[in-house]
């Protein structure tokens, strides 16, 4: 194990996270702590959005979902995850005079999960997933962005995961290793609407507005064979409340141009690869009609606040600037 | 063009005038208003804290978390406990050895919490004991974006780096988490070396405490919320009740919320940072003068080169740190000590209600 000695490091020997008693000494107990859905297929989770959190940056924005299934006052244990990300923007601004010369905006995306975003700690350093988000969120971004009014600058969208999707539900872990990281797709989505929040927020200018959505698709538990209706197209998924997770896609999406920005499908999508797409822009929009409400209240709110700015700067105005 | 007919003295609006020439901006807003309560750019008193804020409980996967704000500086804090196993502690120095002699003794002492003193006394040298082992971890994240100078990418910046080091010591010398709260004990039900004397009580293992501070926004005065944040948080802490099962050899944690403890924690430290600002002369013969400012904000500590932290507990002075400048004399100290009594009492408040 390597020592960053810019930091405080945990004890050599290792820690390793509790063990309850009940998960491992009752038979049935940890599986009755699985959550369900319970909302419809086509239902996405409620979306809490708000701007301007951030006064130090140009734009800044936070969104939560909430975890739909309640928490219980019965364990310790949490069920399921809830997603919480802030954005902040940095710019435009100049670049550093050894930068070479561009004639469009340089967008640079940055990724961060916090240490208590997941049930297991993640570290400091930044990991591959990370780094994988954020190429696909600038990917995302890069189009929507009119980079040629801003030459010889650069932007800095910084997005940190403060909680995480989980990939599956943690009981499952034990025994299957991951279905291979279903999390990331959502999380990708809540980046991706965040961002383009706290864009909009920083006044850069946008071919429009894009926003993130994830369709998946799952096998009904009810039926156990392998037949072709026993799988369920489901937005917006929860991975930790299906067991069974076959394929599932994330996108960027701009609505009123009906274009797609950026696309990251994964697992055994079928002959049909399409119909998961429009479940995912599906999602998208839904995450758009919040998105804009929140722009626009935002909007109304700094006029007024202008209004009352203009008057209080009328007074202050004598005492200003005597030498 | 060189005609003006009514040549006005050089005016700047407020953003421009302090960006342009920021410490003559401040001077001027504190010279400007009346002198017996000045006011700084940013609307406050010079001996105006900023209002608190104190959400805890807000992170799933964490024993204990808070948001806490202080004007425009917000900080989430979370706390979070995992086990180092007892086999896994390098060295051979044992620390629970107070536990482990008087087992008995111990137990008695358990039900009779009321006797603080002499639970005090008898957890002499337990900050050893949390030092060495390294019980409690924590980190600051600054590039978040907080604030424009510091980016992610990098490693830690200077000011993170000394951040930690003097949030880390501060944990330690303040000695406010308990040992005994850490430690994880088993006592077997029968001696396995003599029958018929009373078994004794060995440390299996401790808890670990990751405490993780993420600045969202940053405005100055990062010490003081990184502070309050750890505290909010750290009052929030409830661990899990761990026992060593004889069976499976192993710690293992019941989730029942009811059997989970919070910490106890010694006492209540408050930290306030002032930052001094320091006037020069006029040309109207006015004499230079020096304002210590409470609670500086990013703007106020970009302009000021002396600060000066107070650490207190509701008994007394615990530490004090001053950097740079000689303005702070002794006089100035016993002001600032009495200005961050005052602070100490809303902070409890802020703390208790929480």
């Amino acid at each position: 194990m390597t020592t960053d000695r810019r930091r405080i490091n945990a004890p050599s020997g290792g820690t390793s996270a509790p063990v309850f008693v009940r998960t491992v000494k009752e038979v049935g107990y940890l599986q009755s702590l699985r959550p369900t859905r319970t909302r419809g297929p086509n239902e996405p989770r409620k979306i809490f959005l708000q701007t301007s959190i951030i006064p130090s940056a140009s734009g800044s924005a936070y969104l939560e979902i909430p975890s739909s299934s309640n928490s219980s006052t019965t364990t310790l244990i949490p069920s399921s995850s809830s997603l919480k990300i802030t954005a902040s923007i940095q710019g435009p601004r100049p670049l550093p005079r050894s930068a070479p010369f561009s004639p469009t905006l340089l967008l640079t995306t940055t990724v961060k999960f916090a240490p208590f975003a997941s049930r297991t700690r993640r570290g400091y350093i930044r990991d591959s997933v990370e780094r994988d988000l954020g190429v696909h969120l600038e990917t995302a971004l890069r189009g929507v962005i009119i980079g040629e009014r801003w030459p010889k600058s650069g932007v800095e969208v910084v997005v940190t995961v403060l909680e995480g999707d989980e990939d599956a539900w943690w009981g499952d872990g034990v025994q299957g290793g991951g279905g291979g990281g279903w999390g990331v797709l959502n999380v990708l989505a809540g980046c991706i609407t965040v961002a383009s929040a706290a864009i909009a927020d920083a006044g850069i200018d946008c071919v429009d507005v894009v926003s993130g959505g994830v369709a998946a698709l799952v096998r009904n538990p009810d039926i156990k064979n392998k037949s072709e209706g026993a799988l369920v197209k489901v937005l917006d998924p929860c991975p930790a409340e299906h067991q069974d997770i076959v394929a599932a896609c994330a996108v960027g999406y701009l609505a009123s141009r009906d274009e797609i920005t950026e696309i990251w499908m994964k697992g055994d999508v079928g002959s049909s690869p399409d119909e998961l797409i429009e479940g995912a822009t599906h999602a998208a929009v839904g995450s758009l009609t919040v998105l804009k409400e929140v722009l626009l209240e935002a909007v109304e709110a700094q006029v007024k606040g202008q209004v009352l700015e203009d008057e209080k700067v009328e007074q202050q105005q004598d005492i200003e600037m005597v030498d | 063009m060189t005609s003006a007919i009514n040549p006005q003295p050089l005016t700047f609006p407020r953003p421009i005038f302090a960006a342009v020439s920021p410490h003559p901006f401040l001077q001027a807003h504190l010279r400007s208003s009346t002198s017996s309560k000045p006011f700084r750019a940013n609307g406050r008193l010079v001996t105006e804290f900023r209002p608190l804020g104190v959400n805890p409980g807000s992170l799933t996967h964490c024993n204990g978390s808070a948001v806490v704000r202080t004007g425009n500086t917000s900080v989430v804090c979370g706390v979070r406990a995992e086990i180092l196993r007892e086999e896994d502690i390098p060295g051979t120095q044992t620390y629970g050895a107070g536990a482990g002699a008087t087992a008995g003794e111990k137990d008695g002492d358990e039900h009779m919490e009321g006797s603080e003193e002499q639970e005090e006394e008898e957890e002499e040298d337990d900050g050893a004991e949390i030092a060495d082992l390294h019980l409690l971890v924590p980190n600051i994240e600054l590039s978040t974006g907080s604030t424009p100078t510091t980016l992610p990418g990098n490693a830690p910046s200077s000011l993170a780096q000394t951040l930690i080091s003097r949030i880390n010591s501060l944990l330690h010398s303040t000695r406010l988490l308990r040992a005994k709260d850490l430690r994880i004990t088993y006592t077997p039900s029968i001696n396995p070396e003599d029958p018929y004397s009373a078994p004794e009580t060995v440390v299996k293992g401790y808890w670990v405490l990751y405490i993780d501070i993420f600045f969202i926004s940053l405005d100055g005065n990062p010490f003081d919320a990184a502070w309050l944040g750890i505290l909010a948080a750290l009052k929030s802490t409830k661990l899990p009740k761990a026992f060593y099962d004889e069976e499976l050899e192993m710690i293992l944690c019941s989730d029942s919320p009811s059997e989970a403890k919070p910490l106890r924690l010694r006492g209540l430290p408050v930290t306030c940072t002032f930052a001094v600002f320091e006037g020069q002369a006029q040309d109207d013969g006015e004499e230079r003068k020096d304002w210590i400012l409470s609670d500086p904000d990013a703007f106020e500590e970009a302009i000021c080169r002396e600060s000066v932290t107070v650490v207190l507990e509701k008994g007394g002075l615990m530490r004090v740190e001053k950097n740079g400048g000689g303005a702070v004399g002794r006089d100035e100290m016993k002001s600032l000590v009495k200005r961050s009594k005052e602070r100490w009492a809303v902070w409890e408040a802020v703390l208790g209600k929480a």
